[in-house]
């Protein structure tokens, strides 16, 4: 049966992709439905029980500058904060929380059922309906078909999913669900490239059964910080420790005399696992000098006593992994409550991909997470939050969005994957970056907010709280700029007790705050009336702009000189071919990741910049440089 | 630094290193600025004056004619400084140093010409040529790097960009996964590592000034089948017996180097190993090496055993090499043996080649082949050795200026993040030399050396 009402957008999956996709949709006025599977499992963490850390909590403020609903839930549902690399530079400073399962799928369900123009349907799409190379809508299981003038697809490890545990296997979506194989056969039918990837989790155990005194606690930060910048949260729940503790010798030989027994070594996994997550068995045999790796005991929630022992993720068999666990320090009576494994599932092609994550072959189709061979919570909610504002584009009939490299790590991942596709599950990391200074956590709303606004993306308030955030830097600044402090003054010599080397001559305040030793707190202390202002980011932007100013500009600079080519927009469907002096290799590389911009193509491993020259000479003879654009070289 | 929207860009733009004029060319908007440094005015548009060139001390390098031309009137629409001086290869060396130091940077192969195109001052039936042109001088670029990356040059560089590498690889692995026992920038090997880099670096400029006019020449390489005479030939061009000389095919099984001067032209000749496919294990690597010295010649000599064959034409003689050959490059067949032939020297200019009719064994038609040879290299316009000695240069200066920002951000502000953009920087300007090292191959390096991930 056909469905009554047309959609503007509808998003196929529940999970962080498929959440943020759909909020999107809907908060820019699309009429939106989300289809999953099982209601109940909407905002589920399938993995290990965290949100954000070093480049990934870059992306959740990213998420939250754009009115996103990560970063709340992760502050409703965090019962362990704390910022990685806090004693290096802002620029490298990363937020991360441990969450309550529970606590984190209830924020994240309570902002979606509250969701003007969002409604949910549970039943699984086995079908897609395409009409000259165009989607038109679903069709479910039980064969209701929805019609939409967009459909993001979100399918995460669900897409052709196998669970190993030993040498047994599967299929499955994800430990004790489905997996989507009917859909999976139809999308194998179109035109995209496919490929598998293998992703695993660490058994689970009881709490109770885990002698936590002899283990290293490991406690999060106070205050706790917050991933949010619009603050609604005022208080996290109540926060617990993680505890550390190691494998040895023991369990390496444990783990050594059974590897026949792992589907990774017997060759039944053929998907490829991601190397800066490797399964346990993986990390004894690449690295086999060493005799402890470390462990980390995450609590899964208040409410439970389930933990997540994070670095012993496997597919071995149930027994020696129950073997394993016990050889390790606290961990000797143990109880397992959910044995470790490992998934395999389809992922497509993500240099078949717009940057705007429709596909290149159907057009109305988006693909976000890990169908698109990313990792990470993060980095799937960042892709739906992308892919569901751009479905919403389509069916308003507005322009979409395309994220700069220089504008946020959104753009990053999505121009690494449109570019050079990926080999493993892709995760972000800050070197991944390469204008990591001015990407910071602690700028995503001055970066990203105006942007979201102007897609109707921020509520009036959250764009009036980021507008007054922004006055009072602005105006603390220039007050801290007039301000100047004399030598052997009182403020001078209460300043001197911080300051590595003495005032010598008059200085402006604001200038007085590039040494690196002096905060924007020893300044206030100094001046003794309580001139400045109270809030703290309003404190920590002034500091971090005046400290960071030499290497902002030098990127600003960077980012302006790349901007032609980044600017320059490459006809669709170019035939290569056509363009004379490109070597065989560098036509195939184009011709496979058909970029979008001149600026892309350049990033093409490969791509000289001779082969760049010879595209803007083909540019040029075609006609399509403009006037503007002509001094290019 | 400031930075303009259009680099300005900087070029000799004729035949490296012989001829008695030698042109440098500046194109951009930075062009006026340039030329006060250098001639301290801005000469008048389009007349020509006789003036003092300048290095950026205030020096005189050298004193010539200089041609302003302002945008769009000029060959690349853009304001065009043309310095002619004496076309020693030094003099123009030192205007293209000085001009970079005023803030051009060097042309990229073709890029004088692109810039007219993409300035409609050349016209649209030139495109093709224009793409011809780019890849001819990337083509000849490239060759001309290789060969300044040979020998000891290349060791030094090799280790530094290696160590460098190295070093990243810690600091990223530092900045990436603070929770894996990793803090490297706390403790003082990377301070060490930086340290060992910045000598290196400095080593190399030394070394690399020093010698960067010293080995230019021309490169000629000497092929063919065994027992055809090449090693004879190379005897009588240089003058005494260099490479064993029998009648055993295959006897050179190493690659042999003379330098000889002809005319004030200094000229390499390398002796090859006998190209055969059914060569013994040792003699393979000769002709390995074989391969790779013809990669970098500007001119390939072909020895032809006149009494085993009558055929000149390359493709035929060579088949199975033929595709070794660098695109372009000029090839002159020497047809050898013509005393047991009873026939006389000539010459014959074919497309693509000339055949020389000689006999090594008595001199007949050598003096022809001098002759050919100077003329046939003499005046290339190919984009040499110095030319890419002076881009490896400029890349290790911006290099090292970056490592010493790195090395003050670490030691006096212990800021790793910023440490890290200077060495990414550095890497960059060595990229130029050793090719694009991405991110991605800095994370397989991370991943390969620690055991990453919880």
């Amino acid at each position: 049966m056909n469905y009554e009402k047309k959609f503007d957008v509808i998003v196929i999956g529940g999970g962080h992709a498929g959440t943020e996709a759909a909020l999107a949709a809907a908060r820019m006025g699309a009429n939106t439905l989300l289809l999953t599977h099982n209601i109940g499992t909407v905002g589920e963490m399938s993995c290990n029980p965290a949100i954000g850390g070093i480049g990934k909590g870059h992306l959740v403020k990213e998420i939250d500058a754009m009115g996103g609903a990560m970063g709340r839930a992760a502050d409703q549902g965090g019962i362990q904060f704390k910022i990685l690399n806090r004693s290096k530079g802002p620029a490298v400073r990363a937020t991360r929380a441990q969450a309550d399962r529970v606590l984190y799928k209830q924020a994240i369900r309570n902002v979606v059922e509250n969701q003007p123009n969002l409604s949910f349907f549970q039943q699984a799409v086995d079908d897609l309906i395409v009409e000259n190379a165009c989607v038109q809508g679903v069709v479910t299981q039980g064969g209701i078909r929805f019609y939409a003038k967009a459909v993001v697809l979100t399918t995460g490890t669900f897409l052709g999913g196998k669970i190993h545990l030993g040498d047994r296997n599967y299929a499955g979506g994800r430990a004790g669900d489905p997996p989507s194989i009917a859909l999976a056969n139809r999308l194998r039918e179109l035109p995209f490239r496919v490929g598998r990837l293998k992703t695993g989790t660490p058994p689970r155990i009881d709490g109770r059964t885990i002698d936590f005194s002899i283990l290293e606690p490991q406690r999060g930060d106070e205050p706790a910080p917050y991933f949010s910048f619009s603050r609604q949260t005022r208080f996290h729940p109540q926060q617990v420790a993680c505890h550390i503790t190691h494998t040895n010798k023991k369990t390496h030989e444990i783990i050594a005399n059974n590897l026949n027994r792992s589907p990774l070594f017997s060759g039944a996994i053929e998907g490829i696992g991601p190397r800066y997550c490797p399964s346990i068995e993986d990390k004894i045999t690449r690295f086999a000098e060493r005799d402890a790796h470390q462990i980390f005991i995450e609590p899964e929630g208040l409410e439970t006593h389930e933990v997540y022992p994070n670095g012993i993720s496997t597919s071995l068999p149930f027994d020696v992994q129950f073997a394993l666990v016990r050889s390790i320090r606290g961990l000797e009576n143990a109880h397992i409550t959910r044995a470790g494994y490992a998934i395999e599932y389809d992922y497509f092609d993500p240099r078949d991909l717009k940057p705007t994550l429709e596909t290149r072959a159907l057009s109305a189709l988006f693909f976000a997470g890990q169908i698109n061979g990313t990792t990470g919570y993060e980095e799937a909610a960042a892709q739906g939050l992308l892919a569901g504002m751009n479905a919403a584009c389509l069916s308003l009939e507005k322009a979409p969005w395309v994220p700069k490299r220089s504008e946020s790590y959104l753009g990053v991942l999505v121009d690494d994957l449109i570019t050079l596709g990926t080999k493993e599950p892709y995760r972000m990391f800050t070197s991944r970056a390469e204008y990591r200074l001015i990407l910071r956590e602690d700028n995503a709303d001055y970066r990203l907010t105006p942007i979201a606004r102007q897609y109707g993306l921020v509520s009036d308030s959250e764009w009036q709280a980021f507008e007054e955030k922004m006055e009072a830097i602005e105006q603390e600044s220039q007050r801290l700029h007039n301000l100047w402090v004399r030598p052997n003054t009182s403020v001078a010599t209460h300043l001197e007790t911080v300051l590595d080397k003495p005032l010598e001559r008059e200085t402006r305040a604001l200038d007085l705050l590039k040494r690196p030793e002096l905060h924007y707190a020893d300044l206030v202390l100094a001046e003794g009336k309580s001139l400045g202002v109270s809030d703290p980011l309003v404190a920590e932007q002034i500091e971090v702009r005046v400290k960071y100013a030499g290497y902002i500009d030098a990127q600003g600079k960077e980012v302006a000189r790349n901007e032609r080519h980044e600017s320059l927009r490459l006809p669709q469907g170019i035939n290569y071919a056509n363009v004379s002096g490109l070597s065989n290799e560098i036509l195939e590389k184009l011709t496979c990741v058909q970029p979008e911009t001149l600026g892309q193509a350049a990033r093409i491993p490969g791509v000289t910049p001779a082969a760049i020259s010879l595209l803007l000479v083909y540019l040029k003879k075609r006609g399509h440089l403009r006037d503007a654009e002509r001094n290019l070289a | 630094m400031v930075q303009s929207e259009i680099d300005t860009i900087v070029a000799e733009t004729t035949p490296r290193g012989r001829g008695g004029v030698g042109v440098v060319r500046i194109s951009g908007p930075k062009t006026c600025d340039i030329a006060k440094q250098i001639l301290k005015k801005i000469p008048p548009a389009r007349q020509g004056q006789y003036l003092s060139f300048l290095d950026n001390q205030g020096n005189c390098i050298d004193e010539g004619i200089a041609l302003l031309f302002k945008a769009p009137h000029s060959f690349t629409g853009e304001d065009v400084l043309e310095l002619q001086g004496h076309g020693s290869p030094i003099i123009m060396d030192c205007l293209v140093k000085t001009a970079v130091a005023a803030g051009a940077r060097l042309a990229m192969p073709g890029e004088f010409s692109l810039r007219a195109f993409l300035n409609n001052k050349l016209d649209l039936l030139q495109a093709e040529a224009i793409s011809d042109l780019i890849n001819a001088n990337s083509l000849q670029a490239a060759r001309g790097a290789l060969r300044s990356l040979q020998g000891v040059f290349s060791e030094m560089v090799n280790t530094l960009v290696a160590d460098l590498i190295n070093l990243r690889m810690y600091v990223e692995a530092t900045i990436d996964f603070p929770e894996e026992e990793i803090d490297f920038l706390s403790d003082g090997k990377i301070e060490k590592k930086l340290n060992t880099i910045l000598d290196t670096v400095k080593q190399i400029r030394v070394r690399a000034e020093q010698g960067a006019l010293m080995s230019s020449g021309i490169n000629v390489a000497i092929i063919g089948r065994p027992n055809a005479g090449k090693s004879s030939l190379l005897n009588a061009l240089s003058g005494y017996d260099r490479a064993i000389v029998t009648d055993i095919p295959g006897t050179t099984r190493d690659v042999l180097r003379e330098s000889i001067v002809m005319d004030g032209l200094l000229v390499q000749l390398v002796d090859t190993a006998g190209l055969r496919m059914d060569a013994d294990i040792v003699e393979k690597e000769g002709i390995q090496r074989a391969l790779k010295e013809i990669g970098i010649a500007d001119h390939i000599i072909l020895v032809v055993d006149g009494t085993k064959t009558s055929e000149t034409h390359p493709d035929k003689l060579f088949p199975e090499w033929i595709e070794s050959f660098p695109a372009g490059i000029g090839i002159t067949v020497l047809y050898n043996k013509i005393d047991k032939l009873n026939i006389s020297a000539n010459r014959q200019e074919q497309p693509g080649y000339t055949v020389l009719s000689v006999s090594i064994k008595t001199g007949e038609g050598l003096d022809a082949l001098k002759a050919h040879l100077k003329k046939a290299v003499g005046f290339s316009s190919e984009e040499g050795e110095i030319v890419a000695r002076r881009r490896h240069l400029e890349a290790l200066k911006i290099a090292e200026h970056h490592l010493l920002q790195g090395h003050q951000q670490l030691v006096e502000f212990k800021a790793g993040e910023l440490l890290a953009e200077e060495l990414r920087q550095a890497q960059l300007a060595l990229d130029q030399i050793t090719g694009k090292f991405t991110t991605d191959d800095l994370l397989g390096k991370i991943f390969s050396e620690f055991c990453i991930g919880k």
